[in-house]
């Protein structure tokens, strides 16, 4: 299990710097002249800009500059914001927008597998009657309805009928105007966690231990919550690290439409003013947190389940 | 029971007589006549919901190419004019007008034309790429370690970060943004159609394939891929309403399609601004684009149980 642990996740690192890579290498296409603001752009001269290009080692081949990203990399340096904050160390700028998305992220994680597991059981004793209809409608329209739609709508229901505040705001209103982008969060994640915990739990009802659980004269609640749920959980402890890592990035569409000053936000801004250092930290954290998110799911999913033995390569589909 | 008959007129002479070889009596094992597509269409059509949601989206479909030609304004031709500007749904603006006084009736039918042939596009070509590499990633196995190293590349970070990535480099524009999508999204068809593949690889029947000599290229194709046709139908269908929430979402991020082409996006990012005064520049480009992709997810869904060989009989 070891083994095959150091394997995946050496492959995983493998992966994060051929990653990094490309997107530096496909950064340094750009023309020079989206490394300044508009306003230094304005008053700048050619002679001035090339200056304080090769301060910045931006002019040297490209060959080098990959050489001292990778190099800073390591010994802790992730650059320096040039548009966004100019001046402003990259992970500081990061460190002033992470809390907010991961406040967010937990909050609505936590009730999404609540809410999730609870509407996937509840589908699961009504089988094919009402109860699991309504479930899979509530699905039907998360899968089908575009997510700016269904914002919208929430959007929509939260100003005219709650009296939310329309955009996040920390000082004005710090609890009402979290309620809107939790619940933006939460409602497509709601609707994937009931359809797995239904799937794993139908399977799972399916199989002889049940029908002799049933033979012994156990009601149906009782085999639901202490055989089936417990088993239905294995699969998807798999998927819990990497939805915890992730609330770390954020969400662009969240953020941008409720003007959340988290990492997603951060994230567009940085590619639509072109910030390199922000972007390629960014991409680091991404690409690192789901290769970790993946190592430790295995792993969690190994230890809660003494059956599963980690030893084939499998690809995660999700 | 045929055989029966025949035994009784047959002498003992011509039972042990050595019948040629005819390759289509060879192939010829069933008793009944069975064709797929027509079970498809017969299991398809048994549906009575199916069909009225068929006949909403086949609807729809026409609505968006069409109205947007005939109506009153056509969208190459509107004007800004602030005089006009949040005039309320009347006989004259169906939908009303925008922020700059531009007629809402066509623009979001052109919007609803926009995001269906962008999906349709998409979905194509992610569907013909995927089963392309899938077939190879699944039936070749020294192919199997570096596609799938690719696969965890892109699967690695979330698919919307390197759909901004590409719009930053490349720029912004409706063939971009189909080529990208495309170029993004064939992987997970790619993936679904290498699963199936290696589920079905050593089945007796392609061992038996194999050791008659029949060549790789004629047992994916005839002996793989139709048993793949359900699921490629069903991710054909799933993506279309995927590509367009995914279009909605870049443009309202402000980096998918430009702001001069109509799109739910543009459409829904400039009605946020307006929405609680002007509530119908929100409702009618959410109604119309969600009633598209819910049929077609719903037809989708349908279709793909009916082309199920395993639901036929």
């Amino acid at each position: 299990m070891g083994k095959y642990l150091l394997k995946k996740l050496l492959l995983g690192i493998l992966t994060v710097f051929v990653i990094l890579t490309v997107v530096f290498l496909l950064m340094r296409l750009l023309p020079t002249d989206c490394y300044f603001t508009d306003d230094q752009l304005q008053k700048l001269s050619e002679a001035d800009k090339d200056v304080i290009l090769q301060a910045a080692g931006l002019k040297d081949p490209v060959l080098v500059q990959l050489k001292n990203y990778y190099v800073n990399l390591f010994t802790g340096n992730f650059g320096i914001s040039r548009r966004i904050m100019a001046g402003v160390p990259v992970m500081e700028l990061i460190g002033s927008r992470v809390g907010i998305s991961v406040k967010i992220g937990l909050i609505s994680l936590a009730i999404s597998i609540v809410l999730g597991v609870a509407i996937g059981t509840v589908q699961t004793l009504n089988k094919d009657k009402f109860g699991d209809y309504a479930g899979t409608a509530y699905t039907v329209f998360i899968n089908a309805v575009p997510t700016v739609v269904s914002f919208s709508l929430i959007l929509v229901i939260g100003t005219m009928v709650f009296n939310l505040p329309t955009t996040y705001s920390g000082r004005v209103h710090p609890v009402t105007s979290l309620i809107m982008p939790v619940l933006c969060t939460a409602l497509p994640s709601i609707s994937g966690y009931a359809l797995w915990t239904r799937r794993y739990m139908v399977d799972e009802l399916n199989k002889d231990y049940i029908r002799l659980a049933r033979m012994k004269g156990l009601s149906n609640g009782q085999i639901v919550i202490r055989h089936v749920l417990r088993n239905a959980m294995v699969p998807m402890v798999q998927y819990l690290p990497t939805s915890i890592l992730f609330t770390i990035g954020g969400s662009m569409l969240v953020d941008s439409f409720f003007s959340v000053p988290g990492m997603g936000s951060l994230f567009v801004q940085a590619i639509s003013k072109y910030d390199l250092d922000v972007v390629q930290t960014l991409m680091l954290i991404y690409s690192s947190v789901s290769v970790f998110g993946i190592v430790l799911g295995d792993l969690l999913m190994a230890l809660v389940d003494p059956r599963i033995k980690l030893n084939k390569d499998n690809v995660r589909t999700r | 029971m045929t055989v029966k008959n025949k035994n009784s007129t047959l002498s003992d002479r011509e039972l042990f007589s050595i019948v040629p070889y005819n390759p289509k009596k060879a192939d010829d094992i069933s008793d009944t006549s069975y064709s797929y597509w027509k079970s498809v269409f017969y299991n398809f059509s048994k549906k009575k919901i199916t069909l009225v949601m068929l006949g909403i989206f086949v609807v729809l479909m026409l609505a968006s190419f069409i109205l947007p030609e005939v109506g009153k304004y056509k969208v190459d031709e509107l004007v800004a004019n602030s005089d006009l500007a949040f005039i309320n749904p009347n006989s004259e603006y169906w939908f009303g007008t925008d922020n700059i006084g531009r007629d809402y009736f066509c623009q979001v039918w052109a919007a609803a034309r926009t995001s269906t042939l962008l999906a349709i596009l998409v979905a194509t070509g992610q569907t013909i790429l995927g089963v392309l590499f899938g077939l190879v990633w699944g039936y070749v196995k020294k192919l199997d370690g570096i596609f799938t190293f690719i696969y965890n590349i892109f699967d690695n970070v979330p698919t919307i970060i390197y759909l901004t990535l590409i719009s930053l480099i490349v720029g912004q524009g409706f063939a971009i943004m189909a080529v990208s999508l495309i170029f993004i999204g064939w992987f997970g068809t790619a993936l679904q159609v290498r699963n199936m593949v290696i589920m079905l690889r050593e089945r007796e029947f392609n061992t038996e394939s194999r050791c008659l000599g029949t060549p790789v290229r004629t047992i994916l194709i005839r002996n793989l891929l139709p048993q793949l046709i359900s699921v490629l139908i069903l991710s054909l269908m799933l993506s279309i309403p995927e590509t367009i929430a995914m279009e909605s979402t870049l443009s309202f991020l402000g980096l998918g399609l430009g702001i001069d082409t109509p799109s739910l996006g543009i459409l829904l990012q400039n009605a946020r601004r307006y929405f609680i005064d002007y509530p119908y520049l929100l409702i009618y480009p959410s109604v119309i684009v969600s009633m598209i992709t819910l049929t077609f997810y719903m037809v989708g869904n349908a279709f793909a149980d009916a082309s199920d060989p395993k639901n036929h009989r």
